[in-house]
């Protein structure tokens, strides 16, 4: 997979070898003046020495990718051909300890950003202190949102609309394992949305979506904090548990109503085992302080959006194959005016119900080709569901 | 051989570790499998296990990729060449660090080379973590073959 590794490690694994037959040669020479057995001993202990240390065969640079290319095809008007993100991805490894990996993001072809840079420290094998631009441990895509790792050509919608994917903050904190107990953690002190800025930023359609700041001269007022925990000590099966809390930024604290509260909370599962495959994941944010947002701003921001998803896949395809055709159906319930504060009426327009079938078709374990269709209503009792026919490739290296 | 005084890096004192609490050991010796040459030594760290001049049984080393990296682990079997411990004994970054779960890695235990493991049907996945998975089962499998081959030649 990572080619200069491998050529490194050839490189390694030739050198050591000359060098080693030169050792051996050298303690030969010297053991035999001591005894036979002696010799025997010395070159062993050399030679493991030197081939069971490990550590230090491998360090420098990693380069890997992702991205997407997707074609939308909607009920009506013209249709949507895009490479939706193109990722280039680079770890560097400086020492046993210390690392640094970073996204650099193409968007539509022609939007850079950053989608992930920070500094790793292993304070211990299983332990690791973070910083830098973060991904916010939210849900399931937020943190796997490579195209490979997902179903259907487009992230979930509740994965857009609650969990603003692909959510990025600068910040710090503390990632870890702990074997024994098949659990993974994660805590860090992040940046939080800007939901003012000379304007008000947020609206319900969009929930936090349009505030975040990804790490661009970004605004801190107030420091947020995010935490999962995941549990994969059931074989087959992982369980996560996202909190967020803090929140959202102002240029101005003397500004009434320029900020809200944020509480997120989620819980998903994944599932695999033989042919088959399964996903839920239940998203709810409490929003405070929205209706002093909402009237200075003349916006219409929930108090509580949410929602879920439930998806289950079949691999049409023996166990063991190259390929891999996972046949999907996904269907997702989500509401951004879960609840409303003071004046607001609630708008059933925000109010999504979704279904996507589909098939991933997986060419090689990092590349996907993808066919689907959804059929998106809303609680509006004349909204009748639109359909959307998506196709797309991703890539994942 | 390497006396168990002499362990010196993590990766030693680790394996040394996980030898002696397996075979419910204090001391023992390791060395070359006789008969492997220097070169299959190199690309496949082979070591039996002695106590007392007797063999007891192997110490397989290995090193697999992670997404971004290489990890370090320790496959241990019985003089019959059965499965008795797999442990991760260094990985060195936070994605795909999953497979350090033991009740992930204690489904190779028992299992000779008779077996073959294919992800997902006698491998469970793990979400977030195929690529690790994927490379610790490969890891397993070509061990296993590996074995087989030196108990056809009549090496071990």
């Amino acid at each position: 997979m990572i080619l200069n590794n491998y050529i490194y490690l050839l490189f390694r694994i030739i050198i050591n070898n000359l060098l080693m037959q030169k050792i051996i040669l050298f303690v030969a020479i010297v053991a035999t003046s001591i005894s036979f057995s002696q010799q025997q001993d010395e070159q062993l202990n050399i030679a493991q020495s030197q081939l069971l240390n490990l550590a230090d065969l491998q360090s420098g640079l990693t380069i890997g990718g992702y991205g997407e290319i997707n074609y939308n095809d909607f009920d009506s008007g013209p249709s949507e051909l895009d490479v939706k993100r193109l990722i280039l991805l680079f770890a560097y490894k400086f020492d046993d300890r210390v690392s640094f990996i970073t996204e650099i993001e193409y968007e539509h072809v022609k939007e850079v950003y950053i989608e992930q840079a920070w500094i790793n420290y292993a304070l211990t094998d299983n332990t690791n202190i973070r910083a830098g631009l973060l991904l916010v441990p939210m849900g399931i895509i937020n943190e796997y949102h490579e195209s490979t790792t997902f179903n259907g050509v487009e992230r979930p919608t509740l994965d857009n609309k609650i969990v603003p994917t692909t959510w990025r903050e600068i910040g710090m904190g503390i990632a870890g394992r702990i074997p024994e107990l098949s659990m993974r953690y994660q805590a860090y002190v992040m940046n939080g949305p800007l939901s003012y800025n000379g304007s008000y930023m947020l609206k319900g359609s969009n929930g936090l979506r349009d505030g975040r700041q990804k790490g661009a001269e970004s605004q801190g007022s107030d420091a947020n904090f995010a935490a999962r925990l995941d549990y994969f000590g059931l074989l087959g099966l992982r369980l996560g548990a996202s909190y967020y809390t803090g929140k959202t930024q102002t240029s101005d604290k003397s500004i009434m109503g320029s900020q809200i509260g944020v509480n997120m909370l989620g819980f998903d599962a994944r599932y695999l085992k033989n042919n088959f495959s399964a996903r839920a994941q239940f998203i709810n944010a409490f929003l405070s302080n929205t209706e002093k947002y909402n009237l200075a701003g003349d916006k219409d921001l929930g108090s509580k959006m949410g929602g879920y998803y439930l998806e289950a896949a079949y691999n049409m395809l023996p166990i063991g194959a190259i390929h891999r055709l996972d046949l999907f159906v996904r269907y997702e319930n989500l509401n951004q005016h879960k609840e409303v504060e003071g004046q607001l009426k609630k708008n059933l327009a925000l109010h999504r119900k979704e279904w996507t079938f589909g098939v991933s078709y997986h060419l090689s374990r990092g590349s996907v080709f993808k066919i689907d269709y959804q059929s998106k209503s809303t609680a509006l009792e004349t909204s009748k569901a639109k359909g959307q026919f998506n196709m797309g490739i991703g890539i994942f290296f | 051989m390497i006396n168990s005084s002499l362990i010196f890096s993590q990766i030693h004192r680790r394996a040394d570790i996980e030898i002696k609490k397996v075979f419910s050991i204090e001391n023992y010796q390791l060395d070359r499998v006789i008969n492997q040459n220097f070169e299959d030594f190199l690309s496949k760290r082979l070591l039996l296990i002695k106590t007392n001049n007797e063999k007891i049984g192997y110490a397989y080393l290995g090193t697999a990729p992670s997404q971004t990296k290489y990890f370090d682990y320790i496959v241990l079997f019985d003089k019959d060449l059965v499965i008795q411990s797999i442990k991760i004994l260094v990985y060195r970054e936070d994605y795909g660090g999953e497979i350090g779960s033991k009740r992930w890695l204690n489904q190779f235990i028992g299992k000779t080379f008779f077996d073959k493991f294919i992800y997902r049907k006698n491998v469970a996945a793990i979400s977030g973590a195929t690529i690790s998975v994927n490379s610790m089962t490969d890891a397993v499998n070509d061990i296993l073959s590996y074995l087989k081959s030196l108990k056809n030649k009549g090496v071990i």
